[in-house]
């Protein structure tokens, strides 16, 4: 099935110019509904509230991480199956293993490119 | 009562019962007995009360001593001066860099959505954005600096703290220290942070960290990738 280039994309992230940063990627990619979140709690609020196609997430943030929005995720009913990509700088092995085993769609590590972000976009997704 | 009042006392008190009129040669005997006894206490209690005043002669001079060291390192300077000017250092380095990121993506931003029909607006729009661009990157060379003076302080702070350490006599304590709330979290939740020198590439790390997981070094983004192949 072919991605809906307006479904709706989460980021969340507590630095603002991240953010913006992967707002203008995503934008460059084609993707141009992007809502945001400044840490793993406010993301959960939100996706309690809306269906996103996608979830692209930093780890380190406060007072929820992104993992922890990982684990929140994975465990409720109505948004367990929404992909989601960690986008972080925790680039140690523990780290990815965890995310995996918590069923993290994909891992990108920081710093990184629009490049990179499609290509596990459409790992996740499929071609768009 | 000084120990030396009290020997003066006693010899006081066994002058006057010699100086009685006492003929029991016993009595005079213990007398004398008690005489010599008194003098020897009371070389006793003199050697005493000098060994105690040069204990506490020692301990005052070793205080004051050790005020002085304390005072050379200038704790209040760490306090009021050092530590604030570096950490209103590194707030400015922030500050910097986030003004000049907002400069960098708005310019970037403008000419991404700039309207290319016009030709030659366009390219002065490119060209000014550009050059606003090239001079945000100057907050580069302010943010070394201000990095390298944060730098010097910590070293400042370090030489004092081992100084400090090395006149007191510290003793490191080798036993783990309590895990603070803030440090449980940080394990809980693999808050690691990013790696200096960023993150390594090699398969050889992945297979490692499947095998021993946790041991492996942090991995770079082919490495990741590999995990989800």
């Amino acid at each position: 099935m072919a991605v809906e280039m307006t479904m709706p994309i989460l980021v969340v992230d507590d630095y603002k110019t991240m953010i913006r940063i992967i707002r203008n990627l995503l934008k460059q990619i084609g993707f141009e509904n992007v809502d945001d979140a400044a840490d793993g709690q406010e993301a959960y609020e939100k996706m309690q509230n809306n269906k996103y196609g996608l979830v692209i997430s930093d780890w380190n943030m406060e007072p929820m991480t992104g993992y922890e929005l990982l684990q929140k995720v994975r465990a409720d009913e109505s948004m367990k199956s929404t992909p989601f990509i960690m986008v972080t700088a925790e680039s140690k092995t523990e780290n990815v293993v965890a995310a995996k085993k918590a069923g993290v769609n994909n891992y990108i590590v920081k710093p990184f490119n629009a490049g990179t972000l499609k290509a596990k976009m459409t790992a996740v997704l499929g071609d768009f | 009562m000084p120990a030396a009042n009290v020997a003066a006392q006693v010899r006081t008190s066994l002058a006057t019962l010699k100086a009685s009129d006492l003929q029991d040669a016993q009595i005079m005997e213990v007398l004398k007995l008690a005489h010599q006894l008194t003098d020897t206490m009371k070389l006793f209690f003199s050697s005493l009360d000098q060994s105690i005043c040069q204990e506490f002669n020692y301990i005052a001079d070793y205080i004051s001593k050790t005020r002085d060291e304390i005072a050379a390192l200038r704790p209040n300077d760490i306090k009021t001066e050092r530590i604030p000017t570096a950490g209103a250092e590194l707030e400015a380095v922030v500050t910097d860099t986030e003004k000049a990121t907002e400069v960098i993506m708005s310019a970037a931003e403008s000419v991404l959505c700039d309207d290319e029909t016009d030709y030659d607006t366009y390219r002065a729009n490119v060209e000014a954005r550009m050059m606003e661009i090239i001079e945000s990157c100057s907050f580069q060379d302010l943010a070394g600096q201000r990095v390298s003076k944060v730098v010097s302080s910590l070293r400042h702070v370090e030489n004092r703290v081992s100084r400090f350490a090395e006149v007191m006599g510290v003793r490191e304590d080798l036993s783990p220290n309590e895990e603070t709330n803030e440090e449980k979290r940080n394990r809980e939740q693999l808050l690691n942070g990013p790696a200096i020198g960023g993150p390594e590439t090699s398969q050889d790390d992945i297979d490692a960290m499947f095998a021993e997981a946790g041991d492996a070094p942090d991995l770079d983004q082919n490495s990741i990738d590999n995990l989800f192949d």
